[in-house]
């Protein structure tokens, strides 16, 4: 039921860690931004392909994972481009229905073509994203975030965030497990009290240890600050020309492929 | 020696509970290695808590250097970086994301330079056998690993006093004594250590004074011996009397000399039979074994091993954390981690050779502590230096 660390011991145990963090970023936000720009899919395809390749094959991050992963935004983009594609219209018609004589589906080239587009671009993005959050640690990002001069009160709070989140997925995870072992979810009803009476134990959990949590501060002499880690390994010219050059090539793609019609 | 805290009457009382601590009059020197040792809801965390100005008493009041603690925010700040506080449960204690940033936390917060706070935060991760975790994630650590971040983040702040909180608690037997060998450490290099435990076996041999308590009161207060000899209190305690001191008393009993001091190891109940034995019980021809003592300070991990190699050690000891990194990294399995001296000296009268490693300063004290060993005991254990093997002349007679 609880999957909680997941992707952020991925991200810890990748093979990509050592990489400066401002790398990794240039080349996937910059991806994203390449995404939005392209004109139909072969980009977006070619994004999903190097960057499935990157995180697999470099950052060594399991596949099955990985799969496991894209299915979650997959599942979505499939969903919402087959109604792209059956109800926005076109010229060339490939097939046609009419349902309940009221409400008519058709296929068309046009279509087609924004829905194999926006599926790509979801896809190439998530990916993106993905490559993102699978080499780059929360942990190095709070860093990146001081750099950039986002407020500290925003990054200290998403550090208490950030921290919490582990603490309760323990307390929630042995809650379950001990409800569970007493035979809590046997019966539908049975499982709406356990369920309920779990949250209800977070909750008092949360209070206890934001409580707990004021006093360890106090203890070290709170005065408002938390201490940020902003040192990274140097950028490494060998990696982040590689990124450069990969990411004017996908330009050129772009440029290239902008008249091209399926 | 000085006086660092000085208790008065204390007595507090959560809200609607009754006293969690009364009329607590207690004194703590520096140096001192105390165990509070009582029963679960003895007061034992609640009179901790007091010390560094987490909980303002009810009744009494608490000097600090002499001067009565004010419980305002500036003296308050100076009293919680003095008296470094670590909780039973390091996740509680540790609050930032990585290793380094909760090392960090309290220097950050003393208005440390930046130069200072890495300064210290190394200082402090070394101390504490730490180095290279930095970036690592606390709730991907050990327990063991947890309970030295936490102690790391209050070293980091330089305090005279350490309190731990059961620090032990949730360790397994290993994990224990590699952090009481910290503690050890610590304590050698000046701090005064106070820890609440009721684990009388740990606290025994460990402490150099030790105070017992039930339903809030001090009822004993003194060396291990004298705290737990008397039965009654530890009864009352709803403690048991350490095994070693058992053993003597049932020696004792069957006739066998008392000796001047009550035994605090397994080395000390051997002498007590030895001396009642007239002589060795068992000695092989050989003699005694010796005791190498190796700095790895000045030796490197191949040296190590082939010196080792070379010299057949039964047993190999490693003492402080720097020489427990440095055993890991060279991929030697140490035999023994913990009370490395006095172990040694066991395996050194049975006749067996032993190797023990360590830094500079713990060198001297191993050479210090088996010379003083041979002259109260008129034994002859070799002591020798790897480090010096050229001229290895024995150190000891």
């Amino acid at each position: 039921m609880f999957f909680h660390d997941f992707l952020e011991e991925a991200a810890q145990k990748n093979a990509l860690l050592t990489i400066n963090p401002y790398t990794k970023l240039i080349l996937g936000l910059g991806s994203i931004v390449l995404v939005l720009f392209s004109p139909n899919f072969i980009v977006p395809l070619i994004l999903v392909i190097t960057f499935s390749v990157i995180t697999v094959l470099l950052a060594k991050i399991n596949l099955k994972f990985y799969l496991k992963l894209l299915c979650v935004p997959g599942s979505f983009a499939v969903l919402s481009v087959l109604a792209i594609i059956l109800i926005s219209g076109g010229k060339e018609e490939l097939w046609s229905y009419d349902l309940l004589s009221i409400f008519p589906l058709s296929i068309t080239i046009e279509s087609l073509q924004k829905g194999l587009l926006v599926f790509f671009r979801v896809i190439g993005g998530m990916c993106a994203l993905f490559f993102i959050s699978l080499t780059t640690p929360m942990t190095d990002l709070f860093g990146v975030m001081k750099k950039f001069k986002i407020p500290e009160l925003f990054i200290d709070l998403s550090m208490i965030i950030y921290r919490f989140i582990f603490i309760f997925m323990g307390k929630a995870h042995q809650v379950h497990h001990a409800q569970l072992m007493r035979l809590g979810y046997s019966k539908p009803k049975e499982a709406i009290h356990s369920f309920s009476m779990l949250f209800g134990s977070i909750f008092i959990t949360s209070w206890d240890a934001g409580e707990h949590f004021i006093n360890a501060m106090d203890c070290r002499c709170y005065n408002g600050k938390f201490a940020k880690m902003v040192q990274y390994n140097p950028v490494e010219k060998k990696s982040l020309s590689l990124v450069l050059i990969y990411l004017i090539g996908i330009i050129i793609l772009i440029i290239m492929t902008t008249n091209y019609n399926l | 020696m000085d006086t660092l805290i000085r208790i008065q009457n204390l007595s507090y009382a959560y809200s609607y509970s009754p006293p969690a601590i009364q009329q607590i009059n207690l004194e703590i020197k520096k140096g001192e290695k105390i165990a509070l040792v009582g029963s679960n809801g003895a007061g034992k965390s609640t009179l901790l808590l007091t010390l560094n100005g987490m909980i303002k008493p009810d009744k009494g009041q608490i000097f600090f250097h002499g001067k009565p603690v004010t419980y305002d925010r500036t003296s308050l700040r100076t009293i919680r970086q003095k008296v470094g506080f670590v909780f039973q449960d390091p996740d509680v204690q540790i609050i930032a994301p990585t290793v380094w940033q909760d090392v960090a936390f309290g220097p950050v917060n003393l208005d440390y330079s930046d130069e200072k706070v890495n300064e210290v935060v190394q200082n402090a991760l070394r101390n504490v056998g730490l180095e290279g975790f930095e970036r690592r994630p606390p709730y991907h650590l050990s327990g063991g690993e947890k309970k030295r971040v936490a102690i790391a983040g209050v070293l980091a702040m330089d305090p005279d006093i350490l309190i731990l909180d059961e620090p032990t608690s949730m360790l397994d037997p290993a994990g224990s004594e590699d952090i009481m060998d910290l503690l050890d450490e610590l304590n050698h290099q000046g701090k005064t250590i106070i820890i609440s435990t009721h684990d009388v076996e740990l606290a025994y041999p460990w402490a150099n004074r030790i105070i017992l308590m039930e339903k809030g009161r001090i009822i004993a207060s003194g060396t291990p011996d004298e705290a737990f000899s008397d039965k009654e209190l530890v009864r009352r305690a709803r403690l048991k009397t350490p095994i070693l001191l058992e053993l003597c008393q049932e020696l004792i009993n069957r006739g066998i000399k008392s000796p001047m001091t009550f035994p605090r190891t397994a080395l000390d109940i051997i002498r007590i039979i030895e001396n009642e034995h007239h002589g060795s019980i068992r000695l092989f021809d050989e003699g005694y074994g010796t005791i190498h003592v190796g700095d790895v300070d000045q030796l490197s991990g191949v040296q190590v091993t082939e010196i080792l190699a070379e010299t057949i050690c039964d047993t190999v000891g490693v003492m402080g954390s720097k020489a427990k990194i440095c055993a890991r990294q060279w991929g030697i399995t140490p035999d023994i981690s913990y009370a490395v001296i006095d172990k040694c000296i066991l395996q050194a009268m049975n006749g067996r050779t032993s190797a023990i490693l360590t830094t500079g300063g713990m060198a001297v004290r191993v050479f210090e502590r088996v010379t003083m060993f041979n002259q109260t005991n008129n034994r002859s254990i070799p002591v020798r230096s790897l480090t010096d093997t050229s001229n290895s002349k024995p150190e000891a007679d």
